[in-house]
């Protein structure tokens, strides 16, 4: 039991660092620093500063030499420190191509400096000392880049703490000093000179009758808040009558809702004979209602001759 | 008579264990050992025959050609020479008409070192189409070998493919 208590305690403490991908260290490398014939390069171009937690790690570099085979030539790879950063070299690589050695031979040479911090770095430049010259030259620096380097990168770096906010204190005495000084439109207070400031002796009478007027405005005010209160109670008491009658109140409609579609509405039947004619069964109410109508006429003659 | 049974038996074991004891005992036990050489050879670049015209074939990159590139790492100075033997016969090919010419060489095409790789190619051994260098650095060297083969009477190659090798020897001094 006691052994089990210990191995809890020892995992409880062991430390751990469980990196998330954003925070882990990445590495890489840049093209070549090289781009002319001149032989020499800006740092800014090729690997730009102002990254915390950019170092680099190798400098990588390969050229041909040419020279004659007699011939002693040094070769001096090199970088600056950066301005402020240092006097000299902050990397120099020399190579001795010494007598015997073949013009066209090609050097390849990977140089670990640790992790040099970038800020260090200034220019770069190949240097040829001696009766020959290189070609075919590339340079290339790979670098490791470290995001926790600033632990307030990500609230998972070791050592991260929680920003608080900066509350500035202002000064005031500043101000002061300054209307003091006469540097402010301001005058000065002078509390003397304060017309809200009443000093002067009163007698009893007019005390008592200041007194007086103080209870008058204390008993207005309190009245005045009442009458406010009781206002304020009223209106509580019929917004609720109201919220209960919406609450009530049952939506009755009569007729349903029918929803007529916009637009134009055409006639549906359309007659397309020309001519239309009487309906033959229509023949012989019309024949009687003629016969009849002669009829009538001529009852009118009938009566004419009885006259 | 089971007593006396027991007794004979008894003294029969003794006897028998006396005469195992006797016995010389031999053992042999192995060291075993892995010695990493401190000499790798890789294959940096594998050749290419250009052909030219139709009796020969070349690794002459301005023949549409590429020289094989061999690399040699030491971790120990002073301790190896290196052997490239440009190739003198075809490891495969078709049926040839004819014999084959053959020429080749190994350079130094890149160092580690200048300063003490430097003079690795002015001081090599040329024994025929062997090349031997004295590896006195600790370092990684590249070598790059020619090869050009001619077909005898100026006899065209016949169609198919061609692969000859490049030997390369790390030998302790």
């Amino acid at each position: 039991m006691r052994k089990k208590l210990l191995l809890l305690l020892a995992l409880g403490f062991w430390p751990s660092y469980s990196y998330s991908d954003s925070i882990a260290p990445f590495y890489g490398y840049t093209g070549n620093a090289i781009t002319d014939q001149s032989l020499k390069w800006a740092m800014g171009n090729v690997l730009p500063d102002g990254t915390p937690g950019l170092d680099i790690q190798n400098v990588i570099y390969s050229y041909r030499i040419q020279k004659e085979t007699g011939e002693w030539v040094t070769v001096y790879v090199q970088n600056e420190y950066a301005e402020g950063a240092g006097e000299g070299y902050i990397f120099r690589e020399r190579d001795d191509w010494k007598p015997g050695s073949i013009a066209g031979t090609e050097i390849q040479k990977a140089v670990p400096v640790g992790n040099l911090p970038r800020a260090l770095w200034g220019d770069g430049s190949i240097e040829v000392v001696g009766n020959g010259s290189v070609s075919d030259a590339s340079v290339v620096y790979t670098y490791k880049v470290t995001p926790c380097f600033d632990p307030q990168f990500d609230p998972n770096c070791p050592g991260y703490k929680t920003p608080v906010p900066e509350i500035y204190e202002v000064d005031l005495g500043d101000v002061y000093d300054a209307v003091a000084a006469g540097d402010s439109d301001q005058d000065t207070w002078d509390p003397n000179e304060d017309e809200n400031i009443d000093d002067e002796e009163l007698s009893e009478e007019e005390i008592a009758e200041k007194e007086a007027e103080e209870d008058k405005d204390r008993e207005d005010r309190q009245e005045a808040a009442l009458f406010e209160a009781g206002r304020a109670e009223l209106f509580a008491q019929a917004l609720s009558a109201a919220q209960l009658t919406d609450a009530t109140q049952i939506n009755i409609r009569n007729y349903t809702e029918k929803t007529i579609p916009g637009g134009a509405y055409n006639d549906t039947k359309v007659l397309v004979d020309n001519d239309l004619p009487d309906a033959p069964s229509g023949l012989r109410n019309g024949l009687a209602q003629q016969l009849l109508h002669q009829q009538m006429v001529a009852m009118q003659y009938n009566l004419t001759k009885k006259n | 008579m089971l007593n006396k049974n027991i007794t004979t038996y008894g003294v029969a074991a003794v006897l028998m264990l006396s005469a195992q004891s006797g016995i010389a005992q031999a053992n042999e036990t192995p060291i075993n050992g892995t010695v990493q050489s401190r000499c790798i050879i890789q294959t940096d670049t594998a050749g290419t025959f250009g052909n030219p015209n139709a009796y020969t074939l070349t690794t002459s990159s301005s023949d549409g050609g590429e020289q094989s590139v061999i690399r040699i790492d030491v971790t120990l100075a002073n301790s190896y020479y290196a052997e490239i033997t440009a190739p003198n016969e075809f490891s495969s090919a078709p049926t040839l008409p004819d014999q084959v010419t053959w020429t080749g060489d190994t350079e130094v095409k890149t160092v580690s070192d200048a300063t003490t790789m430097g003079s690795y190619e002015s001081g090599k051994v040329e024994l025929g189409m062997m090349d031997r260098y004295d590896l006195t650095a600790t370092g990684s060297t590249w070598f790059k070998t020619s090869s050009v083969a001619t077909m005898g009477g100026n006899k065209a190659f016949p169609g198919g493919n061609y692969t000859a090798l490049v030997q390369a020897d790390c030998i302790a001094k």
